[in-house]
């Protein structure tokens, strides 16, 4: 869970954009990296390989500045939706504070964002992290595909978003709907970061 | 965009979704640490009520002490 540390004066959280493949997770990422004032911008690592050994996923590290005297940084991953990366998916979930999930809208994708949503709800709780609280958004992608391909979004809503979370379409490839799904979904961490337990001695 | 500006992170100047995104966020973090701070959650000492007496034989205030003990040594 993000903490705010008013030892080190850091607040830190760690947003994971889950989904599955080719839904759009990267597009996400690239669209908030290039946003980025040049002075901001780190580095966004990408690493691909070829198999599941090997670490697969994006991170973009935001540094947000000192706001309230505190360094603020959000680190935003991806995780690769292909089935076979299941265990670079846990991994990168360690210490996850909030989700974003990227659903493909395209109607015949949707048994894959079940199938994704149920991968990801398994490796929550693996991780020992309830997947009925976690802060989690969705975010209905390619909403710019002729209506006859994809879903309806309240469709969508219907079958995946069974908690009832906030919910955006998005194009993320023109950057529509990104950063509205990043700022709920920072929102929602935000609200739940708590301070540290002190250590009795 | 220059109309999009906005104040960043303590007084920068930034501008575009990033900066809408960064100015939001900027304020709710404030809101968050001046709740969690523990300057914030600290409460003054509460005087420590003295418990009422239940038996007449005991003394619970008396005043004067000073005086009284003086009193009893003479």
């Amino acid at each position: 869970m993000s903490v705010v540390n008013y030892g080190t004066r850091e607040i830190t959280c760690k947003i994971v954009y889950y989904g599955p493949g080719r839904s759009g997770k990267t597009t996400n990422l690239q669209h908030v990296y290039s946003q980025l004032p040049e002075e901001r911008k780190g580095k966004m690592v990408s690493l691909a390989t070829d198999t599941d050994r090997t670490l697969f996923f994006d991170f973009l590290p935001l540094d947000l500045g000192t706001i309230s005297g505190f360094a603020t940084r959000f680190q935003l991953y991806t995780v690769p939706g292909q089935v076979y990366y299941a265990a670079t998916r846990k991994l990168v979930l360690q210490g996850v504070d909030g989700v974003v999930f990227v659903a493909d809208s395209q109607s015949r994708q949707l048994a894959e964002n079940i199938e994704s949503l149920q991968d990801l709800h398994a490796n929550l709780a693996e991780e020992g992290l309830d997947p009925r609280t976690l802060p989690l958004v969705m975010q209905y992608n390619k909403r710019d595909l002729p209506a006859s391909e994809i879903s309806p979004i309240e469709e969508l809503d219907e079958t995946l978003n069974f908690r009832g979370v906030p919910h955006f379409g998005a194009i993320a490839i023109n950057g529509g709907g990104v950063f509205e799904t990043l700022r709920s979904i920072a929102s929602i961490v935000l609200g739940r970061l708590s301070a540290p337990v002190a250590k009795s001695t | 965009m220059a109309s999009d500006a906005k104040k960043g992170a303590e007084g920068e100047e930034e501008s575009g979704e990033f900066a809408e995104f960064l100015a939001d966020i900027s304020q709710e973090i404030a809101q968050r640490v001046a709740s969690l701070s523990p300057s914030s959650k600290s409460t003054p000492i509460q005087k420590k009520e003295r418990p009422a007496p239940t038996d007449p034989r005991v003394i619970v205030d008396w005043e004067n002490i000073a005086d009284r003990m003086i009193e009893e040594m003479r």
